[in-house]
């Protein structure tokens, strides 16, 4: 069995949770992330004719109350990113995200998922600074919690990258 | 070796500088001086002959002065150098030259990082330091374990009256001693990603995604260690929810985490650690470069299911409880009857002491167990009944109790009585009764036994004062007597003669003395009392004759005790004649009888 640790970043309220609901199996409630910072869910992606099984640990975005705690990201193989396409400052805070990260635990793969895809049309991004980042060789995907666009390849895209 | 002179008139002193441009074919410089034809040429034939050689040459050369080649050279020998030496049979020697190198390399390692080291000796500390300990620990427990075993049939016995000591319930102190418990799950969490290497589950346990279980278990255990600021290293060995229990051991790359419900013995924690080194051990390398991928994990399965231990009570515990209820619930019925016949026997005892105390004679003081004897204490009248023949007609058993009786003297009346039968032996006649202290007698009795009882009577224990009927009063009976005494006298004349004899007029002396003290006793009872004399004839001579002769016998009677000072007016003499014979005149000594005078004492009745 192949497994691989991956965590979800992203500012509060981006819709991390949200975006993998209804495509991971859990047993844990949404209180263990306001408490302990963390929930832990799974997810099997198949690449190829490999399965791989994604063990997601959601961290609580930053906010004014909380700190994240950058302890949960140690042994991740890679990393989902998530912004909010309706605002602009979670794609700054996701840059600054990936530029921490780099600095914790190295330059690990990792997708940028811009949520809310379902409502381009309030989309505040920058285009430029999107493809900005894409320049730079970052992996940009839209999605949306709610249709469930572009989850499924977010994933997939991410393992691909961690197996390499 | 060293290197060159580079400046040697030597043609070979080329060879530096042609190395910088071509390492085979020197190549003079365009701005070196020109060399003669024949030089030129010896050159040239020297070069054609010699350059393969020479090339080799240049190469050894090269090889040996180079410190990098060098190195390389001795690199790839040098494990087989150290074989061959050891074959050669000089360790000691390879040791000693190496022993100074390896300790300065080790201090260097521990300097630089501690946890380099640490780690790799882990595996192997662990099981030394714990054998050792539990080497002592061992011989101990056998010990103690065998103490346990000798008495394993009063076990349960013993852990009441433990639970009793400790106040804790029997429930509690049972299971600390019996240890049920079950491993349900093992996990061996990677420490550094959190993933599952390896999961063992006990049969018939509901159990969650070990992937998140490993997830969540790592991330609590971070989330301590961030909380706190612990050291690395430390974190959650134990965590608790009522009567499930997650033990954790930490190693340097894995964690093994058991989920165990009850209360499991501590040496659980040393099969923990041992199958953590195990892992460790067999796969510490792949541990260090974990990626996820679990497939070469192969042993790990085994390892951790020999962790999932389950001890249950077994048989003999429960028959030792069955026993321990059988010996109370006999103990139980033992005492209960015990303590049934104790009262029994108690209130058997308490009805002989209770007729004890109505029976006259008898005080009972105290009556109790002692030393588990029953024992009465008290006073005893001489005279009240037989204690000894009371117990035989009880039901008690005269062994199992004793009886100390003081003397002293009863003033209940049935006592009293009979104790005055006992000092005054009266005569059976009399009729004594006590009534209250007061001594009633009655009946008839001698004036002098009467005179006795008056002076003794009082001197009875018991009795305060006397009571005697009107029959017995002395005066009465002097009188009664006196006229018996008087009434069967009988005063003898010679044949038709009316003269006393001298013994008949002595005999007249001293009844004359009892018709005085008669007289006498009359005047006491306030009473008038008279004498009539009566004269007799026996039936020979004729009638007329006999009565003047009857007649003159009882004058002659009444005469002689006036004279003797018997008051005449009390005295009335009467000639009966024959009419009265005193016996039938059928011998001459009963005729005699009939020639006498007699006496009949008048007195109205009191």
């Amino acid at each position: 069995m192949l497994q691989k640790k991956v965590c979800m970043l992203g500012s509060f309220a981006v819709g991390k949770t949200s975006l993998v609901r209804q495509f991971v199996e859990s047993i844990y409630s949404d209180v263990y992330q306001t408490t302990v910072g963390v929930k832990i869910d799974k997810k099997n992606v198949n690449v190829g004719e490999k399965e791989t099984t994604l063990v997601l640990w959601d961290i609580y975005g930053e906010d004014d109350y909380q700190k994240m705690r950058w302890t949960y990201l140690r042994g991740a193989s890679g990393y989902l990113l998530v912004a909010d396409g309706t605002r602009k400052a979670t794609l700054e805070k996701a840059v600054s995200l990936e530029e921490r990260v780099r600095k914790e635990v190295g330059a690990i793969p990792f997708v940028l998922v811009i949520n809310k895809s379902d409502l381009i049309r309030d989309w505040e991004l920058d285009p430029a600074l999107e493809s900005q980042l894409a320049a730079q060789g970052w992996s940009i995907l839209h999605a949306s919690a709610k249709t469930g666009e572009g989850v499924e390849e977010s994933f997939s895209l991410l393992t691909r990258k961690m197996l390499g | 070796m060293g290197s060159a002179p580079r400046h040697s008139r030597d043609p070979l002193e080329f060879r530096p500088k042609m190395a910088e441009t071509s390492p085979t074919r020197p190549v003079p410089e365009p701005d070196d001086p020109p060399l003669e034809p024949d030089a030129q040429a010896y050159l040239e034939l020297r070069q054609l002959i010699l350059a393969p050689e020479q090339e080799a040459l240049e190469r050894l050369h090269q090889r040996v002065d180079d410190p990098a080649s060098r190195t390389e050279d001795v690199g790839s020998v040098v494990a087989e150098a150290i074989q061959l030496r050891r074959k050669q049979g000089g360790d000691e020697a390879l040791s000693v030259a190496l022993a100074p190198t390896i300790e300065t390399a080790l201090r260097e390692s521990v300097r630089k990082d501690p946890g380099t080291l640490a780690d790799a000796l882990f595996p192997v500390m662990g099981p030394a330091i714990r054998r050792s300990i539990l080497e002592t620990l061992r011989s101990f427990l056998e010990s103690f374990n065998q103490v346990l075993d000798q008495s394993l049939s009063v076990k349960g016995m013993k852990w009441r009256l433990e639970a009793l000591r400790t106040g804790r319930s029997f429930t509690e102190v049972a299971l600390l001693h019996s240890l049920v418990f079950r491993v349900e799950q093992v996990f061996l969490i990677h420490k550094k990603t959190g993933l599952p290497i390896g999961h063992a589950v006990a049969s018939a346990v509901a159990m969650q995604d070990p992937s998140l279980v490993s997830g969540m278990l790592s991330a609590i255990q971070d989330f301590v260690r961030d909380s706190f600021h612990t050291s690395p290293g430390q974190g959650i060995n134990r965590m608790n929810l009522g009567d499930l229990d997650v033990w954790v051991e930490e190693g340097p790359y894995a964690i093994l985490a058991c989920v165990i419900r009850g209360i499991a013995p501590r040496d659980l924690r040393d099969r923990m650690a041992e199958a953590l080194e195990n892992v460790h051990r067999e796969y510490s390398a792949r541990l260090d470069q974990f990626d996820g991928d679990t497939a070469p994990f192969t042993r790990v399965h085994e390892e951790l299911s020999r962790c999932l231990e389950h001890r249950y009570k077994d048989d003999s515990k429960h028959k030792s409880f069955g026993f321990v209820y059988a010996t109370a619930a006999v103990v139980f019925l033992l005492v209960a009857g015990w303590l049934g016949w104790r009262a029994v026997q108690y209130a058997r005892w308490e009805r002989l002491v209770s007729t004890l105390r109505e029976q006259p004679g008898f005080v009972v003081t105290s009556f109790g167990r002692e030393g588990g004897r029953f024992v009465v204490r008290g006073m005893r009248d001489a005279l009240a009944a037989d204690p000894a023949q009371l117990i035989n007609s009880s039901d008690v058993n005269p062994a199992d109790g004793e009886f100390h009786w003081g003397g002293y003297y009863s003033l209940d009346d049935g006592i009293v009585e009979q104790r005055a039968k006992a000092i005054l032996s009266p005569p059976s006649t009399a009729v004594l009764t006590v009534n209250s202290g007061v001594l009633h007698v009655s009946g008839a009795a001698s004036a002098n036994w009467v005179k006795e009882l008056q002076s003794k009577a009082l001197l009875v224990p018991g009795v305060h004062s006397v009571e005697l009927s009107p029959e017995l009063n002395p005066g009465r009976l002097a009188f009664n007597q006196a006229k018996t005494e008087i009434e069967s006298a009988v005063v003898k004349f010679p044949v038709a003669s009316a003269a006393l004899s001298p013994s008949e007029s002595l005999a007249l002396r001293k009844l004359a003395e009892k018709i005085q003290s008669l007289l006498q006793a009359a005047d006491s009872l306030h009473q008038s009392a008279s004498l009539e004399i009566l004269g007799h004839t026996d039936s020979t001579g004729a009638e007329a004759v006999n009565l003047n002769l009857s007649q003159r016998r009882a004058d002659r009677v009444s005469w002689e005790l006036g004279q003797l000072g018997v008051p005449e007016r009390s005295l009335r003499a009467r000639g009966v004649g024959t009419t009265n014979p005193l016996r039938t005149e059928d011998n001459e000594e009963n005729r005699q009888f009939n020639r006498s005078a007699t006496f009949r004492v008048s007195a109205p009745v009191p």
